[in-house]
């Protein structure tokens, strides 16, 4: 792609030169091999771009469907084609944020999408809200811990890690999949990171993932099943989960 | 049957073929395609009086990118995007890269690409110029229409990524597999 003239040969080639200018090109081309190889390398690739893709036409369904949704549009409905559910106009008096924390967890997109991962965004989403985030707020695990009890399902690993830039706050209870989840809360530096706990069910848990901004790094440890949620960087969520395995261990063990 | 309606079918339906191949290039998957496709020509019949003489095929994906782009926005928002097997959290590097480039993974995983496969590697703007020239054969006034750029950057996006499928495509062939020469 040396030539002054490639970007004129892929003109040419693709018939935007008009008739004088193409006759000029191709007096250039008789004498120059650099452009016929251009010529000959366009022309390759689209005959195996047109060969292996462009055959591809619309589904007959969606042929139908599209029949159908511009069938509707005669029906004079301006808004008919959003669909929305009436209800969720009627959570808007809740505030932006709760309505945001409904949508994440209604809509459900990519069949990869677990509804587990929704629930514990919008969980974490909605405990951001004013007074919201903690129901026992404590910095000391012996009080945090022993207010789980009868409150949640479950009896979490709680624990203080200030010295490691991790300093345990509170706890609340999160409703997660028709169970009390224990939410132990931990504030590092700004940001908060809401680790939930919940009792080992038959499902495998989510890998590791971003939503909407937030991490979740999800572990096992005993009986339960964990949830670290945060705006945090990765290796801050993961160093927390290291630490909360490595607690959960020394619970296990005899004293 | 109304007016409109029949005109609708007449001028911008036979064109539903190019516009759903269109937004399976932008989106790359056929059932998103489905949908960014069908919104477009819902959006397309609400301002049909906007056609008015222009050509309706490079009018209407025009409207599919438009679409496209809304739903990528929507999707990047809510989808969820796991973290990457090779995650390790002593590895400085790829704590910034919170959001994985799945294109850059798949050149490393899969050594062996087809045609498709290459042209999915070529940045966004550049597959778009080619798909439009090579599949749709639009013109560069049309595909600057489409695009919303000059017809000089058209021109430059299209040697781009003619250049680099040639060059991808030799790595390729020298590497054994199906390529273009």
């Amino acid at each position: 792609m040396d030539c002054p003239e490639s970007l004129r040969a892929q003109a040419y080639f693709d018939g935007e030169l008009d008739a004088a200018a193409a006759a000029a090109f191709e007096r250039h081309v008789e004498h120059c091999a650099e452009c016929r190889t251009t010529l000959e390398d366009h022309q390759r690739l689209r005959t195996a771009l047109r060969a292996d893709l462009a055959s591809e036409q619309a589904p007959a369904a969606l042929r139908a469907r599209i029949g159908r949704a511009l069938d509707r549009e005669h029906s004079h409905s301006p808004r008919a084609w959003q669909k929305r559910p009436f209800w969720l106009g009627a959570l808007s008096g809740l505030g932006a944020a709760a309505v945001a924390a409904a949508v994440a967890f209604l809509v459900v997109t990519a069949p990869v999408q677990d509804p587990l991962v929704d629930q514990l965004v919008a969980a974490h989403v909605q405990s951001l809200l004013p007074d919201h985030l903690i129901a026992v707020l404590s910095t000391d695990r012996h009080t945090v811990k022993p207010w789980f009890a009868g409150r949640a399902d479950v009896s979490p690993v709680v624990a203080d890690f200030a010295a490691q830039g991790y300093r345990l706050v509170g706890g609340r209870i999160d409703p997660l999949d028709r169970q009390r989840a224990a939410v132990v809360v931990y504030q590092h530096g700004p940001h908060v990171i809401n680790v939930f706990s919940w009792v080992t069910d038959r499902r495998v848990l989510p890998r590791d993932g971003t939503q909407s901004g937030y991490h979740l790094a999800f572990w096992s440890a005993g009986n339960l099943e964990y949830c670290a949620v945060s705006d945090t960087g990765w290796a801050e969520l993961l160093a927390l989960e290291r630490l909360l395995r490595e607690a959960s261990r020394a619970e296990e063990r005899p004293e | 049957m109304d007016e409109k309606r029949r005109r609708f079918e007449a001028e911008v339906l036979p064109h539903l073929d190019a516009a759903f191949r269109f937004a399976r290039w932008l989106s790359g998957s056929s059932n998103e395609a489905g949908d960014v496709a069908q919104e477009a020509i819902l959006r397309a019949f609400r301002s049909f009086e906007t056609l008015r003489g222009s050509d309706a095929r490079a009018w209407l994906l025009a409207i599919v990118r438009n679409c496209h782009a809304t739903a990528f926005r929507q999707a990047q928002r809510r989808a969820y995007v796991p973290l990457p097997e090779t995650y390790e959290d002593h590895d400085g590097e790829a704590m910034i890269a919170a959001t994985p480039d799945p294109e850059s993974l798949s050149i490393r995983e899969d050594e062996q690409r087809t045609l498709t496969q290459l042209l999915s590697t070529l940045p966004e703007e550049q597959r778009v110029a080619l798909v439009l020239k090579e599949l749709e054969d639009l013109s560069y006034r049309d595909i600057a229409a489409v695009t919303g750029v000059p017809i000089g950057t058209v021109m430059s996006r299209l040697a781009r990524a003619r250049a680099a499928l040639k060059e991808r495509a030799r790595e390729e062939s020298a590497g054994g597999a199906r390529g273009l020469s």
